[in-house]
């Protein structure tokens, strides 16, 4: 069987496996279906602090290079831990994207598009993951209030407001999934009582399927009002809490653990201020002592609970930054020579792909565009980016069709 | 068109001097005859009035209104009610927010301050209508402003919305005002519609390609700037093949730039802080050459977006896929209507209306009695007439409207505008002039300028109260509508937000109802006059009897009818235009 073939077959087992609501048991059942967890490294983080050190360049900073639980492979000292579980992962060190504006690299790492209005990540997966009876919402997506996240406005792009990610923001609930105090039990049911004689009579000599659509967001913002509790963090325990870490990205990863577990397809959480145009080596330290900790708390707690079987975690950021070092001692915006990772299912761990040259300017083998990663991203989901999205009489293109998937990552 | 059928002449498709309505109804007709299709029935009063104060006047009607209608017996009352519409404050303020919607597709400026105003531009398009300013001129003023202008600086909202980045400017003049998405030409001939090639795409992007956003940072205002020069080349993703332009619209000649002398092309140089502009400029030629009947496509957008407005599908779908494979689905109609609109100079109201009279238009919802409910006819026959949902606009302002908050905001104002003007006058208060039937043309336009005035002024104040409500249940920016998508954060809101909860709290209509509660079936017919523009069922009657019964006091009443009220709020019935 093709590579291509195995991964349509798993999919279409896990979706009818999913449907019938039976367990995995069975040697040969199929899987559950997959799910994603985009760590995304927001401001864009500094290869050469992380994944791509080099130590005796001229732009290489004052940080030095660790010794991996890859033989041969080193990164930046300011990741003691994701150094040690380093063949956990599968790292690229040549993507090249040549995008220097947050706002366009945000959307262009997500969507894998520079050309606007296509839906990034979360939503394709809340869309080709969909299923009948689903509760919970397909895609949600974490970050702070302010200063704000480049842009999180029309993700979905031409799959509209049905699958744009539900917002955490400050790790708050989404809006109104609580029933203000002042709308008691009577209140609902009167209220319900009068929508739906309403609607059945309005039904008369009109298809069913005209309002089913409707009826049915208010099925689902039932459902989700009754488990609210799902975007609540009190419900897990004080250990695991400070275990994920007391801050934004801790908390949050944590939330994205207990949302995975509870049926959302995509998660997306934003690590903040990796945007170090001053004193980079202070603020890459900063956002590094965060992000390690927590990010291999997560990776040890997902495996232990068999969620990294069936979870895809993408680390990535919007851009590079540059290898030369400003008057502030600051690095800048650079798209041309950058490193990602990826761990959990669907990745062949342990590899590392791409080079730079030394300084650090370029890539020199395995360049790899946004298109690619993307492409790249669908295939360990077990989804085959080459489709076509069918929405308001049109056929798009889930992926680029320019760009391909980079086979030496996957398993 | 009536007694025509009546006496039984039936003239052919396209006879002179048949009125426009009835020669779009001939050839839909003709077609349902063709295919077997069996039409609804005409929409009852309810239905029409509903319909087409949603589609005028951007909000459902009052129960005055609808108790006025309802109770006219003469001839011609649909007629009068369209003309009345479209006379109204309310159309001019409606096709604001319709074009709003239509030009700018609820983009938001990447850096919100290098924007022009929202409410500025939008109050622009409002007194443009007001004139009832031709789509040509319109659309000339769009791609011609570069935000100097005293009078249609606001225009240039066009460019700035867009960041005045070129690409996202030719792709969207391309769909908006001829009815192309040529995206994908942008890096090759598009592989799916062979009529979009790379170098039309680019004609259109060289006319934009020398535009720059410039933003005077002491008078913190944004103009659109042009270069004298840049050439634009072109290389296909997929051949490699290259190619160079000059301006050029798709199907029509390149523009060649005039030749200037070295050190003269700008009458005002670029500096820092000053805004350049060139002695030729790409841009004008834009603005007077697009927006022409010889514009291959220009006509034909713009007709069928109308028509899709009023009939909630174009006979070209999706509205942005003119090509020869995607014909419309009646080509001799929108044939007639484009060329019904460049007769009649692209008379944007003049066209709303003749539409509105067709019996096209003018159909029921319903299935015909006794049709297969499976099998209704497809959105593209307009044989039934189609559920649309409101715009976040209408159903804003309809929640408004229905609670009485609206009309009683616009009460006040106008009573503040008349108190003001008797003032000025030496006029006792209180004579109101609406009863002085016979006015001189001054009195007239006094009273139209009025009540235009109150009707903004309103719409301006309360259209805070609905900003949560309108992003809740806006489309995402920058896409082309996809028809009725309902989400659960759209649900959530209308079932636990502190705004629907204050919309519904104390509101002038549950005032009114209160007082009727020993009344139950005089206020189970006001309620749902009000708020679904039609008497309630014997059943819905029932229903709200026995939902007051229990209630023993004046709180517990107003607390029933609230809920009732909140009811019919969330019901498809009022989500929908039907």
């Amino acid at each position: 069987m093709s590579r291509r073939g195995l991964l349509r077959s798993t999919l279409g087992g896990a979706v009818s496996a999913a449907v019938a609501g039976q367990s995995v048991l069975a040697a040969d059942a199929p899987k559950p279906p997959r799910k994603l967890l985009l760590l995304f490294l927001s401001g864009g983080a500094s290869q050469l602090e992380t994944f791509d050190p080099k130590p005796d360049s001229k732009y290489g900073g004052p940080f030095r290079p660790i010794a991996t639980s890859i033989p041969g492979i080193q990164v930046g000292e300011l990741l003691p831990h994701t150094a040690r579980i380093l063949d956990r992962l599968a790292v690229i060190r040549s993507v090249n994207t040549g995008e220097t504006s947050h706002f366009r690299g945000h959307y262009l790492l997500q969507s894998g598009r520079k050309v606007p209005g296509y839906p990034v990540l979360g939503s394709v997966m809340a869309q080709l993951m969909e299923r009948p009876g689903d509760e919970l919402p397909g895609y949600v997506t974490m970050r702070r209030h302010n200063p704000q996240a480049y842009t999180d406005v029309g993700d979905a792009g031409f799959l509209g407001p049905r699958y744009e990610g539900v917002m955490i923001i400050d790790g708050k609930p989404p809006a109104n999934i609580r029933r203000p105090d002042s709308i008691d039990v009577a209140a609902v049911t009167t209220r319900e009582r009068i929508r739906r004689l309403t609607n059945q009579r309005f039904l008369e000599r009109r298809s069913p399927r005209s309002i089913q659509s409707y009826t049915e967001s208010y099925q689902k913002a039932d459902a989700l009002m009754k488990r609210r509790e799902v975007f609540d963090l009190e419900q897990e325990s004080a250990a695991d809490r400070a275990r994920y870490g007391d801050h934004h990205f801790g908390r949050n990863c944590l939330l994205a653990r207990r949302l995975l577990e509870a049926g959302v397809h995509c998660v997306k959480v934003a690590h903040h201020d990796w945007d170090a145009h001053f004193e980079n080596f202070h603020w890459q330290r900063q956002r590094c002592l965060e992000f390690d900790r927590t990010f291999v708390t997560l990776m040890d707690d997902f495996r232990d609970r068999g969620l990294l079987e069936e979870t895809l975690v993408v680390i990535m950021g919007e851009m590079g930054r540059t290898p030369r070092i400003n008057y502030y001692g600051g690095r800048d915006h650079w798209g041309d020579a950058w490193s990602m990772a990826f761990a959990g299912c669907g990745i062949k761990p342990g590899v590392v792909l791409g080079k730079t040259n030394e300084l650090g300017t370029e890539v020199i083998d395995g360049a790899v565009d946004a298109g690619d990663l993307f492409h790249t991203i669908l295939a360990a989901m077990g989804l085959d980016a080459k489709g076509n999205h069918q929405v308001g009489g049109r056929d798009n293109p889930i992926g680029d069709p320019a760009s391909s998937v980079i086979q030496e990552v996957l398993a | 068109m009536v007694v025509l059928l009546l006496v039984g002449v039936v003239p052919h498709v396209g006879q002179a001097g048949m009125p426009f309505p009835e020669q779009i109804d001939r050839i839909i007709d003709a077609a349902h005859r063709r295919d077997g299709v069996q039409p609804a029935g005409v929409a009852d009063d309810a239905e029409f009035l509903r319909r087409v104060c949603l589609d005028l006047a951007g909000v459902v009607p009052t129960a005055a209104r609808a108790d006025e209608f309802f109770g006219d017996s003469a001839e011609g009352k649909r007629e009068r009610l369209i003309d009345r519409l479209l006379a109204a404050p309310t159309f001019s303020l409606q096709m604001s927010r319709v074009f709003d919607a239509m030009l700018v597709e609820r983009r938001v400026a990447t850096i919100k301050s290098y924007d022009f105003k929202p409410a500025e531009w939008q109050d622009w398009l409002a007194t443009a209508f007001r004139g009832n300013m031709s789509w040509d001129r319109l659309s000339a003023a769009m791609l011609r402003s570069d935000g100097t202008s005293d009078t249609e600086a606001a225009a240039a909202r066009f460019y700035l919305v867009r960041d005045v980045e070129p690409h996202l400017l030719a792709r969207d003049i391309g769909r908006l005002f001829l009815g192309k998405d040529l995206q994908c030409a942008q890096c090759h001939d598009d592989p799916r519609i062979k009529t979009y090639r790379q170098a039309d795409y680019y004609g259109l992007y060289a006319f934009v390609s020398r535009l720059k956003h410039f933003r005077d940072d002491k008078k913190k205002l944004n103009f659109v700037t042009e270069k004298a020069a840049g050439d634009v080349s072109f290389t296909s993703a997929f051949s490699g093949e290259m190619g160079e332009t000059n301006p050029r619209l798709p199907g029509g000649e390149m523009i060649a730039d005039p030749p200037l002398d070295k050190g003269k092309e700008y009458s005002v140089k670029p500096e820092k802080d000053q805004m350049g502009i060139p002695i030729y400029s790409r841009r004008l030629q834009l603005a007077q050459r697009l927006p022409r009947k010889q514009t291959t496509g220009f006509s034909r957008n713009i007709a069928n977006r109308l028509w899709a407005l009023m009939l909630g599908r174009g006979l070209v779908h999706p509205l942005d896929m003119h090509h020869p494979d995607n014909p419309p689905s009646h080509p001799e109609l929108l044939k007639r209507l484009a060329q019904r609109f460049e007769q009649t100079g692209y008379d944007i109201r003049g066209l709303l209306r003749e539409i509105a009279l067709t019996r096209a238009y003018q159909r029921s919802s319903r299935l015909p009695v006794g049709a297969d409910q499976k099998r209704s006819p497809g959105p593209s026959e307009f044989a039934v007439a189609a559920l649309r949902p409101l715009t976040p606009e209408q159903l804003g302002w309809s929640v408004l409207q229905v609670t009485g908050r609206l009309p009683s905001r616009i009460e006040r104002f106008d009573r503040k505008l008349r108190e003001a003007a008797d003032k000025k006058t030496g006029k006792t208060p209180g004579k109101a002039e609406e009863t002085n039937t016979k006015k001189t043309g001054d009195a007239q336009l006094g009273l139209d300028d009025r009540n235009w005035q109150a009707h903004r002024q309103a719409y301006r104040e309360l259209a805070g109260e609905l900003a949560g409500l309108f992003t809740v249940f806006s489309r995402l920016p920058g896409q082309p509508d996809n028809g009725f998508q309902p989400s659960v954060d759209q649900a959530l809101f209308l079932l636990n937000s502190e705004q629907m909860v204050k919309f519904t709290r104390d509101f002038q209509l549950l005032d009114r109802l209160t007082k009727l509660a020993d009344k139950p079936d005089e206020l189970a017919s006001r309620l749902y006059l009000a708020i679904l523009s039609r008497p309630p069922a014997d059943e819905e009657r029932r229903e709200v009897a026995r939902l007051l019964e229990g209630s023993e006091n004046r709180d517990q009443r107003r607390q029933v009818i609230r809920r009732i009220t909140w009811g019919l709020l969330v019901s498809a019935e009022f989500r929908l235009n039907h």
